[in-house]
């Protein structure tokens, strides 16, 4: 197994008598995207403050390759490049101005082709000397990234990443964010309160509320826990149901709708195939695909 | 090297922001229009009575000393005077005046405020700035302390303090020199010190008395600096340090008969009470002053600092 990048162990954050992170245990890997999933005010922003530095740490230790975040802050944050909520920049200053502003901060030298390199990659050459006051959402979006890579570092962290952006910009920022963690080996840790996003973009998921983590899972097993339901609609319906359950298949009736579970997706072929021979009339037939978003809620559901 | 490289981003940083240049421009209009008026206006004094006034102030000066016992102040202060006034005669050593090139400079000091104004501005909008557009986040996580960020930060106001004085001093020589030229002025200017009266070059006059405002400047906006950090409002802190400016002063006069008095910072701002004239509270020197001035400062900044960097920033 290789080593983590980042490793929590039993992080608390207490702000006056008020425990917001109750003892948090994570570790992130090279070469993944880990999702922290949780509603709004679950203390995500907070554990990304304290991960890069800007809170300290109640109890527990934060390691960022081997370096202890409050002990040895300086070797720690060298290796973390990272957007907090929305990426601020210098408003008056060019996008290129911003950015070698933070190079100038970086520990090695970043060369004015590094610079070129990033800007080229985030897509922002055509209006990067332009100053920062006129950039869109989108745009001030790429530019927080290519300030969180300019100086290549091996923890990316990205809270709330696609926050205000297009469902083109989303798409583009996941699709980038999956690619360098993927072929660059680089950890990436994204937060959000968006389901959906989540399930596209992790590799491994952690959630979130009231400052706990409630389950780490892998993606993959986080879906698969889940039963593959096909929703048909067919008539008359209760022959059907009956003839279908006399074939083995089993069936809920929800309002009308038939749900019949499946196991694989050779499995929709075989059902559609029996329905036709049955001589009933099938209207419908579609694959229920089980979002993470159910997952999310029974795991999050509040205790009444 | 790594602070040569912040201090060339906070320097960035002030110089790239337009009210900045607004501030620079309003700096040099006003010694411009004061100069103006300082020509055209302002009626020419006859240079040539010089030794009549004199004879006249002496003889009021005596007059006073004579007409009963004064406060003890006062009449150290008219004993002074009197002997600088003998000397001038004696030796004859024309006053300064405000229609030659060093008069004009000289009066310039009295605009060293609008220095002091502006260095608050920017002392008061360094940090806080950073705190109110978020920009502090993604400061505070670069591969540097954060002692060094706030350090850059206030040797960068300091530095502007000066670029407004050199600037003022510079435009006032080169003003006073084209509006005034080099004629009529005093060559030394008199000062009275262990009891006796002592002849100091003009332009070392002028430059001490730029030094000394200068004094004021750095403990004004290590104040507003601190204010800023602790409280990230730059509208707080610019208030408050010119609220605190404008009546530090009076303050300390209206209740100069109280001995705690002097240790009030504005007491000790104003290192010119030691030359010029005589001391707000009775019994000041100026090495107490200066262990006034120097606690001051080592309070500000161990208070911007520790504030600074042990705060959790959640902005």
């Amino acid at each position: 197994m290789t080593e983590p990048v980042a490793q929590m162990k039993n992080v608390k954050k207490q702000i006056g008598n008020k425990t917001i992170i109750h003892g948090i245990s994570l570790d992130v890997y090279p070469g993944e995207v880990f999702g922290f999933l949780g509603p709004n005010g679950a203390g995500k922003t907070t554990m990304i403050r304290m991960i890069v530095g800007l809170m300290k740490v109640t109890e527990g230790d934060i390691y960022i390759q081997g370096h202890h975040v409050n002990k040895d802050f300086q070797k720690a944050i060298a290796q973390v490049g990272a957007i907090i909520e929305n990426p601020e920049m210098y408003d008056f200053l060019s996008g290129y101005e911003n950015l070698r502003h933070y190079a100038r901060l970086s520990v090695k030298p970043i060369s004015k082709d590094r610079i070129k390199e990033i800007v080229e990659l985030v897509g922002l050459s055509g209006r990067i000397h332009e100053k920062v006051k006129g950039y869109s959402l989108g745009m001030r979006q790429r530019l927080g990234i290519a300030q969180a890579l300019l100086h290549s570092p091996s923890l990316l962290i990205l809270d709330e990443p696609t926050n205000g952006l297009d469902p083109a910009g989303i798409r583009e920022i996941r699709e980038y964010i999956r690619r360098i963690a993927h072929e660059e080996n680089l950890a990436v840790f994204v937060s959000s309160h968006l389901l959906a996003e989540m399930q596209l973009m992790c590799d491994r998921i952690g959630i979130i509320q009231h400052g706990r983590l409630l389950q780490v899972e892998k993606m993959e097993t986080l879906l698969k826990e889940k039963k593959r339901t096909v929703q048909v609609n067919v008539h008359p319906k209760k022959q059907a149901m009956e003839y279908l359950e006399s074939l083995s298949w089993s069936i809920n009736n929800i309002n009308g709708i038939l749900h019949v579970e499946i196991e694989q997706k050779e499995d929709i072929a075989r059902l559609a195939s029996d329905i036709v021979k049955s001589g009933y009339q099938l209207y419908q037939l579609n694959e229920k695909h089980e979002s993470l978003e159910n997952t999310f809620l029974e795991l999050t559901k509040e205790e009444l | 090297m790594y602070l040569f490289k912040m201090l060339q981003n906070e320097h960035l940083k002030i110089y790239r922001r337009i009210g900045t240049w607004i501030m620079i421009g309003l700096m040099i209009l006003t010694l411009l229009v004061f100069a103006l008026v300082s020509k055209f206006i302002l009626n020419e004094e006859d240079s040539a009575s010089w030794e009549r006034q004199a004879q006249a102030e002496i003889t009021q000066i005596e007059e006073r000393l004579n007409s009963g016992a004064p406060l003890k102040v006062e009449q150290d202060y008219l004993e002074q005077e009197l002997a600088v006034l003998e000397y001038r005669l004696a030796e004859d050593v024309p006053p300064l005046q405000s229609d030659s090139l060093w008069g004009f400079m000289a009066d310039t000091t009295n605009l060293i405020g609008i220095a002091s104004l502006f260095t608050i501005v920017i002392a008061a909008s360094i940090v806080a700035n950073e705190f109110s557009s978020g920009t502090i986040k993604l400061l505070l996580i670069r591969p540097v302390s954060r002692g060094k960020v706030l350090l850059s930060k206030y040797v960068t106001v300091i530095s502007f303090g000066f670029v407004m004085l050199t600037l003022m001093i510079g435009l006032s020589f080169i003003l006073g020199a084209l509006f005034f030229g080099n004629s009529g002025g005093a060559s030394a200017f008199l000062t009275y010190s262990n009891g006796q009266v002592v002849e100091q070059p003009m332009i070392s006059y002028i430059l001490s008395l730029f030094g000394y405002k200068s004094v004021e400047i750095i403990m004004i906006s290590t104040l507003a600096f601190m204010i800023s950090t602790v409280f990230r409002s730059s509208a707080l802190a610019i208030g408050f340090s010119l609220f605190l400016m404008f009546t530090g002063p009076q303050f300390v006069q209206l209740l100069s008969s109280y001995d705690w008095v002097k240790y009030i910072l504005f007491a000790n701002t104003n290192l010119m009470q030691y030359i010029n004239g005589v001391p707000m509270v009775e019994g000041m020197t100026i090495s107490f002053s200066i262990i006034v001035l120097i606690l001051y400062f080592i309070l500000f900044t161990i208070v911007s600092w520790a504030v600074f960097k042990w705060r959790d920033v959640a902005v």
